[in-house]
């Protein structure tokens, strides 16, 4: 009788496993033509990528496809990666992209539009559903001109993240993610109450590397924001440059008195080191991205100091009320040059559908479907991420990080004055004054200011319904 | 030996008789060029070709990374750009002074150690072996090795010298945080990386000066003091122009320790022209404007390398 219940429940398990499981990829005749096939692909360390690799094996068995990754550290990963395309030798046949580089790579013809492949029966499985995908995350991370170039693996806000047991040792209770109350006086203050360098614990390990306030500073940039100015942080209509103001000035200021926490040989920390002091405990605050809080903070085999005792919040708002609204993500983008074409949309395909995006949340992958957000994987293995679904449905903004090709150039000379602020050389005003001369030299270079030039891009981070529009609608 | 007579020899076609008469030893004009065809076909290759081709881009306006933007003619625009940007001439007084401190500073050491090396010593050979390390390690290896040395909070040096300076209450030293500490310590690491190659030429031309000239200040009761600026120093001469000049074209382009040690930062305080030149050829890709400044980096240091030898030249010339 015993043995009767068992197998009767295990029936109905499998039988509801069928009903609620992900859609299983079939393959198609093409994809089978294809195995013996060899594709190499460039990717920056990073944990979303560390768990994504773990379904290469799969991959490669299941289709005969050879997956060869070379990796490269991410500070070093633009500099690589555009080597290699301009080159245009097809040595990669696909590469990382990040978002803030996709108007770069686009822009130049470095990558090949992805919609042909995604309405190609032959080459796309049934069940792909690309429309599964957030419109704002497919189109923010892989939109250039109406054209989709990449597919995401995942996108998420940046955000902070606190120790909620220290702060409950001194006495208050962290407030939950979007709440107005955690704004940027709070979190100057909460840092303040637990600082003590003395006995090992700094109030806020803040990033102020020259090469990362393209990243780390913008939150506060954004936050300092009146609700007038949003949308004018670097460039106006006109594309002249717009960052000299009292907006930036403020909150480089802020940044910048968050020094009161670090310790003196803190100006060139970045992610790395930010990151390791928090991760042995020595901080009280952090700043993290989405899709690296299971790696650095919650894997409890690897972070034992700090996993389980972690609140993840936004950043912070300003004075006004803003929040950053902008995200972070990595897609895939396969190289006009690369010479197996059909193989690497076949593994772009599978290691972003439905099945693997969920699968791979156990590992610390982030999701960018509707389906993973609303999966148990996701739920039981990250559940911060639930409280962003609606925010990366409504608020976020893709573009606030300007989708021009002029980006990596505007965020160093950001990166380069704001740390000249940092250790004292120039003041904030100076640096904002300094950021728009350059800028405005940038954007020159680039052509935005040829009288008559009439094909500059469009401004789509002033019109977030342009984001809005069902994947499959791309070109 | 069997030598062929000549009416046995095989008949040589009339086409290859003219070749050889026209490209063959006999025609001493032609013939040494045609033995240095070779070598200098690689060299136009290597050497010639490049720099036209740099001459080439700094006169267009090329970014690698914007296929899309039409390659025209700029003339001399990158140059004069270059010399607006207050970047480049930041990047240029920071070179001159991590030149000229880096290299003043190894000289001196290394003539000290020279010097003392030059007495009998026990284990000396031993200690010159150790002495020769740094030189010997890559740069990229040594510049690696002081990175984590300087780690903030973990390296070796910065745990004990903050363990000392934090119990003294001063706090930290920030080695690489610091603007002026920072490029200091750049100093620091060039100087324990290339002193032992000062030492090595110039223990060299202190082997090669003859002992005539000594014996007779001996004898004359000449000081020690007044023997080194006389007899050591001229006579070293010939050894320390190799050593300088090879040592300040060296550290004019230091490029692996500065990009491991700080990336030029912070700020931009030890951003040097070659690191300057690799963010705009190599993160910017803007290969016209690094190419019109890496022949004015060429440029500069040819200058320097004349100067240094002709002030040399001069200066030997009269004292013969």
């Amino acid at each position: 009788m015993k043995y009767i219940r068992i197998g009767g429940a295990m029936t109905a398990t499998f039988a509801l496993s069928l009903v609620t499981a992900p859609a299983v990829l079939a393959q198609t005749e093409a994809q089978k033509a294809l195995a013996g096939a060899e594709i190499r692909f460039l990717q920056p360390s990073m944990p979303q990528f560390a768990a994504l690799g773990k379904f290469i094996p799969e991959f490669e068995e299941k289709y005969g496809i050879k997956v060869i990754v070379d990796e490269v550290p991410f500070d070093q990963y633009r500099q690589k990666s555009l080597v290699e395309m301009q080159q245009g030798t097809g040595t990669y046949d696909f590469y990382a992209v990040d978002v803030m580089w996709l108007a770069e790579y686009a822009a130049a013809g470095f990558l090949d539009p992805l919609m042909p492949y995604v309405k190609n029966p032959d080459l796309t499985e049934e069940g792909y559903d690309i429309d599964d995908f957030l419109p704002r995350v497919i189109s923010g991370t892989g939109v250039y001109n109406d054209t989709l170039y990449t597919i995401p693996l995942g996108a998420g806000p940046v955000g902070t993240t606190f120790r909620a047991d220290v702060a409950e040792q001194a006495g208050f209770k962290l407030p939950e993610r979007f709440s107005p109350e955690f704004n940027t006086q709070y979190m100057f203050d909460a840092a303040k109450k637990v600082n003590n360098p003395e006995s090992g614990m700094i109030g806020f390990a803040n990033i102020p590397g020259r090469w990362f306030w393209g990243v780390t500073y913008l939150p506060y940039l954004y936050a300092f924001q009146t609700p007038e100015t949003v949308g004018n942080e670097y460039l106006d209509k006109d594309w002249k440059v717009t960052i000299n103001n009292q907006n930036t000035i403020d909150s480089i200021d802020y940044f910048v008195s968050l020094k009161e926490f670090m310790p003196a040989d803190s100006a060139n920390w970045g992610i790395g080191e930010a990151t390791a002091v928090y991760q042995q405990g020595g901080a009280f605050g952090v700043w993290n991205y989405q899709d690296f809080i299971k790696g650095f903070f919650e894997d409890p085999a690897t972070q034992a100091a700090v996993a389980g005792k972690n609140v993840h919040l936004h950043t912070p708002s300003g004075p006004h009320g803003v929040i950053d609204p902008w995200f972070g993500a990595w897609s895939f983008g396969m190289s006009k040059d690369s010479k197996n074409k059909a193989a690497t949309w076949t593994f772009i395909q599978w290691i972003t559908s439905k099945e693997i995006q969920e699968r791979a949340t156990e590992f610390g992958a982030g999701p960018s479907r509707h389906s993973t957000y609303k999966s148990e994987t996701l739920a039981k293995f990250q559940p911060w991420w639930l409280p962003v679904y609606d925010f990366m449905l409504k608020d976020t903004n893709p573009d606030e990080r300007v989708r021009i090709p002029e980006w990596a150039e505007i965020s160093d000379i950001m990166g380069e004055e704001g740390n000249r602020v940092w250790i004292g050389e120039i003041d904030s005003a100076t640096a904002a004054a300094n950021m728009e001369t350059r800028m405005t030299a940038a954007m020159k270079k680039g052509g935005y200011y040829i009288p008559g030039r009439t094909d500059l891009p469009p401004q789509n981070w002033r019109d977030l319904t342009y984001y809005d529009r069902l994947p499959s609608q791309w070109k | 030996m069997i030598h062929a007579e000549p009416s046995q020899r095989l008949p040589v076609h009339p086409r290859s008789r003219g070749m050889l008469a026209r490209f063959g030893p006999s025609n001493r004009k032609v013939f040494p060029w045609v033995l240095m065809a070779p070598t200098l076909i690689i060299l136009f290759g290597i050497g010639i070709y490049p720099f036209l081709y740099s001459l080439y881009i700094a006169g267009h306006n090329v970014i690698l990374s914007k296929p899309y933007l039409p390659r025209i003619f700029v003339g001399l625009y990158q140059y004069h750009a270059l010399i607006q940007d207050p970047e480049f001439w930041h990047a240029l007084r920071t070179t001159l002074w991590f030149t000229v401190q880096a290299v003043f500073i190894e000289f001196w050491l290394g003539l000290g150690l020279a010097l003392l090396f030059q007495r009998s010593l026990r284990g000396a050979s031993v200690m010159r072996v150790f002495i020769l390390i740094p030189m010997i390690l890559p740069p990229l290896v040594a510049a690696l090795i002081w990175r984590y040395m300087f780690y903030p909070g973990a390296g070796l040096v910065t745990y004990y010298a903050g363990g000392i300076t934090r119990a003294l209450g001063w706090g930290e030293i920030p080695f690489l945080s610091d603007p002026t500490i920072a490029f200091q310590t750049l100093i620091f690491v060039d100087v324990w990386e290339w002193t032992p190659f000062m030492f090595l030429m110039l223990s060299a031309g202190l082997a090669s000066i003859p002992r005539q000239p000594y014996e007779a200040a001996e004898i004359d009761g000449a000081s020690s003091w007044r023997v080194f600026w006389t007899i050591t120093m001229p006579l070293l001469r010939p050894a320390i122009l190799i050593a300088v000049v090879i040592r300040t074209m060296d550290a004019f382009r230091t490029y692996e320790l500065i990009v491991i040690m700080t990336r030029g930062g912070p700020g931009n305080a030890t951003t040097t022209l070659n690191v300057f030149l690799t963010k705009t050829g190599l993160e910017f890709f803007d290969a016209s404007k690094a190419a019109a400044l890496s022949l004015i980096m060429m440029m500069i240091i040819i200058v320097m390398s004349f100067v240094f030898i002709r002030v040399f030249r001069s200066r030997t010339e009269a004292a013969e």
